[in-house]
């Protein structure tokens, strides 16, 4: 009996401590932080997030009338102090109105869920009607582990954040070039899967211009954590002005008009001295460019960086975008992001061998020197 | 069962071991030689169970790692790479090396003892069963010590990751080879527990008296055999992609990446109710015990059991929802997945039904009980959000679904499990734990795990992906990883106290009678810890809670004993073979991970197929050694105090001799 008696105390820390928890959890409750679903700033994000409530409303009615009659109940017939505890209660089977009673009951509730539940499902599939006429269209093309942003209308790439204009619909088209990775933007719309040999469907919208973060969802190996991007709503006249950017060359890609890569930025607008940006174009021509394509109309195994210097982030978002950051980004990528193919160079896997073999060298081999790296940062920045 | 003993009568050699084998079986039955060659289920159940917990601790460590690497933003406690195979290892071993052959230890242990039976169907079998646990097991976490390490594909290995192109080392191959072995001992079991329930139950004692443990250990054992071929067959795709140059899941070469997922998930979806049904079956026995009443609902809870197991196969592709299904796919998985909520549903309104009314004591198996039941809810309840597409295209792949099913199988799998370890201990060893620190150990895992898993629910819904070893400080997620990491601490602090009493109680334990608790059903009837022979005489059936009318119903309801006949008891012999097969699997598994690998002295040479050979040239030789044993078998002789006024065997168990 004794060993009993102490029960109602127990109940009461219990619930205290529950009670502390949920504080607890509240305290840290965020709900507007940067990548928050709870947020939405779309009509895709924001149908979900509604669905969400209502399961929400749900589960908690769940919870207070399952969870009241299972508290009440193990209080109710708790063995208290001074029972018999030879007592025998009614030895009741079963009741089968109150089972089917609440079959029907949790079955309607679920009826509930399900109706727009199967609106959401029709939603994300399609652009409504009223969207679909100036909708934008955008092919996204995942990489271990980075992004490629395509702009089929416009003919161009950018990588790891890209613009859209607010108010418009983005149709994306969504492919991997190796393995499977997931695009997530939680404030615009919840995730879809790149998927390797399918392409998929899936549609974004920001009600009003903002700076949206998103990230790789679906496990893709080592760097996975650092697979991240943004996207930036504008106003139509901003994006309009950003497409026309994205188009021109920013570096001489004609060997016949000049030292290829030069800049083509005029020379008053440089932030660094001139000796030193065209010895980072020299550096970028032997160390990048197999990799990096300056062309805005090309895509080659690496992020385009075409327009590097107008992009607020480096390293697929894990970075911003500064001199110092960048300058630790180049020399030591393995550091940075572990598995990296900028430091080991592009691998392929070779059955004869059993190994992975360089196919295109990295800067492992190309072992820049500090002084080179400074060079090709200073360089980078006329990218714009 | 009449047809059964027959056999056994007709067949079996008179009280001597069999000679027709290779070598003689085993017959002592203590020290090592006599744990290695055991057929006795009990023994088995003991050994699976102490494999489970020490995999479980592992599993924990792995698990803490884990969350300290989390703790602060953009920390290095550990590499990405490690990270990545801490929680491929982490859920691989948890899944498949604790909560799976936990339950197989109260399958074993408890299931004959309920029914009335003296062993399993197939006792060998079991011991087979038994020890490819052990070396799958060894398998998996051999791949820590090789180059390379452990597998960070994550226990899903979705394809292509798992491809040499983007897996080169044989972390990936150890898993595969580890998987398989856990497979065939998940099978072997698996027939077994069916066989044994189907033909071995005693008299009387009818499909719809069984208890609910029982009824679970066979609905969980169909949901083994139906879905471990799923995941059988992938793997064997996924060995001949990485060994033998096929295309099956490579784009390059025509495959399809889907293929995978949708034969892991056939196989992974029913594969989450072989991992909490047992629970369900654990706590319809706790609750009735500890309210003194019988299981509200019964044929309701049986059934709505069953319909889970059906609906468990067609709703794989709800982990599917953001890969690009079609519309029809999308929502006819959707409701499934809803529909799967009312017989889960069912089964807590029976539970709460069956304390109403009651006399509850809440001793620390009825804590663990009631803990689930909450800890269960919780984690439905997310499992009903995310069973809608669109909220699931916010939680997928987040830290939402990390806490969801954490609840289920922590909350719900291991909070039922120790409230089964709590409760049979004292069947198993003849000593109770200690209840005063039982209770501690309740309270410190839920405050620990409540603190290490409700704030996932925040940072899933606030933008955290899974499977990330570290993230960007000014997120907004630093408070909830700050708190999960302490509360994961004191979760690992309770179960490591809860290890730590178990041990001591085996020692140091106070002894009790046969039934402490003042049980309900047949495993109680005999002594704690049962004899070799489990019951000395034939119980004959007349209810569903058998114990409980002996000691509280009418006559008419009482249960009848059948003394055995003149040649007592029959017993199977122990065997070696079991072993010795698993072992040849095992040497077969490790030929073909390093199938085609350089050999360690750096040479040119490859080796892998033949040590595959030689292992599967073993495991035939077992086989072979297997059943030419013989039969084998001898006779007990019980006290015949133990039957004392049973009724005499009837004519027919005397004639054949």
């Amino acid at each position: 009996m004794q060993r009993f008696s102490a029960l109602s105390t127990r109940l009461a820390a219990l619930l205290c401590s529950l009670a502390g928890l949920l504080i607890l959890a509240g305290c840290s409750l965020n709900i507007e932080g940067k990548q928050s679903a709870l947020d939405p700033k779309g009509p895709v994000a924001q149908n979900q997030y509604d669905i969400f409530i209502i399961t929400l409303i749900v589960t908690v009615f769940l919870f207070i009338t399952v969870g009241g009659a299972l508290g009440w109940t193990m209080w109710k017939f708790r063995l208290r102090k001074g029972d018999d505890p030879r007592y025998i209660p009614p030895q009741t089977h079963g009741h089968p109105l109150i089972e089917i009673g609440l079959v029907a009951g949790s079955a309607a509730l679920l009826v509930v869920i399900a109706i727009p539940t199967f609106g959401g499902i029709l939603l994300k599939k399609n652009v409504p009607l009223h969207l679909v006429e100036d909708a934008i269209e955008v092919n996204v093309v995942g990489y271990q582990w980075w992004w490629a942003f395509e702009y089929p209308e416009h003919g161009f790439y950018t990588a790891n954040e890209f613009v859209i204009p607010a108010g418009r619909a983005v149709k994306l088209n969504l492919r991997t070039r190796d393995v499977l990775h997931s695009f997530w933007v939680p404030k615009l719309a919840g995730k879809v899967d790149l998927i390797a040999g399918q392409t998929n469907f899936m549609w974004i919208k920001a009600d009003e211009p903002g700076y949206f973060y998103g990230q790789c969802a679906e496990f893709c190996g080592d760097s996975h954590a650092y697979m991240l991007f943004r996207v930036i709503a504008k106003p139509e006249a901003e994006y309009r002005r950003w497409v026309r950017d994205q188009q021109r060359q920013t570096a001489n890609l004609n060997p016949d008009t000049g030292p290829l890569y030069a800049p083509l930025l005029a020379r008053d607008q440089w932030a660094y001295p001139e000796d030193k940006v065209l010895r980072g174009a020299e550096v970028f021509a032997r160390a990048c460019a197999s990799c990096h394509s300056l062309n805005p109309a090309s895509q080659t195994n690496g992020p385009n960086l075409a327009h590097f210097a107008t992009r607020t982030t480096i390293a697929a978002g894990w970075m911003e975008n500064e001199p110092d950051e960048l300058f630790r980004w180049i020399r030591e990528p393995d550091k940075v992001k572990p598995g990296n193919f900028m430091w080991t160079g592009f691998l392929r896997y070779n059955p004869e061998t059993r190994t992975r073999e360089v196919e295109m060298a990295g800067l492992d081999y190309y072992d820049l020197s500090d002084n080179e790296i400074e060079a090709v940062v200073a360089y980078l920045y006329t990218l714009r | 069962m009449a047809t059964t003993a027959d056999v056994e009568n007709v067949t079996h050699a008179p009280a001597e071991p069999a000679r027709t084998g290779l070598w003689k079986r085993p017959l002592k039955n203590t020290g090592l030689v006599g744990w290695l060659t055991t057929v006795d289920h009990k023994k088995i159940g003991i050994l699976y169970a102490v494999g489970a917990l020490f995999f479980l601790l592992l599993g924990g460590v792995e698990a803490l790692i884990i969350r300290a690497q989390l703790m602060f933003p953009e920390q290095e406690v550990i590499s990405a790479r490690t990270y990545n195979q801490l929680f491929t290892m982490h859920g691989t071993t948890m899944i498949f090396l604790a909560v799976m052959p936990l339950s197989a230890a109260f399958f074993n242990y408890i299931m004959p003892l309920q029914i009335g039976a003296r062993d399993v169907a197939f006792p060998r079998m079991n011991s087979l069963g038994l020890w490819c646990f052990i070396f799958g097991g060894i398998i998996l976490n051999l791949s820590w010590f090789f180059p390379g390490g452990a597998p960070d594909v994550g226990w899903f290995a979705y394809a292509p990751l798992t491809d040499r192109q983007y897996s080169p080392d044989i972390g990936v191959d150890f898993w595969i080879m580890g998987l398989q072995i856990l497979g065939i001992a998940s099978l072997v079991g698996s027939f077994n527990f069916i066989t044994t329930i189907i033909n071995m139950r005693a008299p009387g004692l009818s499909m719809m008296r069984l208890p609910l443990f029982t009824w679970m250990t066979l609905i969980t054992s169909f949901l083994v055999i139906l879905a471990f071929p799923a995941i059988t067959i992938a793997l064997i795709q996924l060995m001949f992609d990485r060994h033998f140059g096929t295309f099956f899941f490579n784009v390059e070469g025509g495959g399809k990446p889907i293929l995978w997922q949708h034969l892991f998930w056939i196989f992974g979806h029913p594969e989450v109710y072989i991992l909490i049904l047992p629970a369900m079956g654990i706590i319809s026995e706790i609750l009735p015990v500890f309210s003194r009443k019988p299981l509200f609902g019964y044929p309701l809870i049986v059934f709505s059991g069953a319909v889970i197991g059906f609906l468990g196969f067609a709703v794989w592709s709800h982990h599917m929802f953001t890969t690009g299904l079609g519309v029809i796919a999308t929502t006819a998985f959707a409701f499934l997945t809803m529909l799967i909520a009312i017989p889960t549903g069912v089964k807590i309104f029976n539970w709460i039904g069956t304390m109403w009314g009651g006399r509850i004591r809440f001793t620390t198996p009825m804590l663990f009980s009631v803990g689930f039941i909450w800890m269960f809810m919780m984690g439905g309840f997310t499992g009903i959000m995310h069973s809608s597409p669109p909220v699931d295209a916010q939680q997928q792949d987040t830290y939402f679904v990390v806490a969801h099913f954490h609840y289920v199988l922590i909350g719900g799998s291991l909070f039922a499990l120790f409230a089964g370890i709590y409760f049979w201990f004292p069947k198993v060893t003849g000593k109770m734990m200690s209840e005063f620190v039982g209770k501690i150990v309740f309270y410190v895992m839920f405050i620990g795990f409540n603190l290490a898993f409700f704030p996932m629910h925040i940072l899933g819904m606030t933008g955290m992906p899974r499977r990330t070893h570290t993230y960007k400080s000014g997120m907004g997620w630093e408070q909830s990883n700050f708190w999960s990491t302490i509360g994961a601490m004191i979760l690992g602090l309770g179960v490591a106290l809860f290890v730590i009493q178990i041990i001591y109680t085996c020692f140091r334990g106070r002894r009790t009678n046969g039934d402490p608790w003042d049980a309900r059903t047949l495993e109680w009837v005999t002594d704690s810890p049962p004899k070799e022979y489990n019951f000395a005489y034939t119980p004959v059936v007349h209810a569903r809670d058998q114990l409980w009318e002996n000691k509280h119903g009418p006559d008419s309801r009482k249960m009848e004993r059948i003394a055995p006949g003149p040649h007592g008891i029959h017993m199977p012999d122990q065997s070696w073979w079991p072993l010795i097969l698993a072992i040849g699997l095992f040497i077969a598994c490790l030929g073909m991970v390093f199938h085609g690998e350089p050999a360690w002295w750096g040479e040119e040479a490859r080796y892998g197929l033949g040590i595959t050979i030689c292992g599967l040239l073993i495991t035939l030789g077992s086989i072979y050694g297997w059943a030419l044993e013989g039969p084998g078998g001898f006779h007990l002789h019980p006290d015949p105090k133990e039957y004392d006024g049973a009724l005499p065997a009837p004519e027919s168990s005397h004639g054949h001799h």
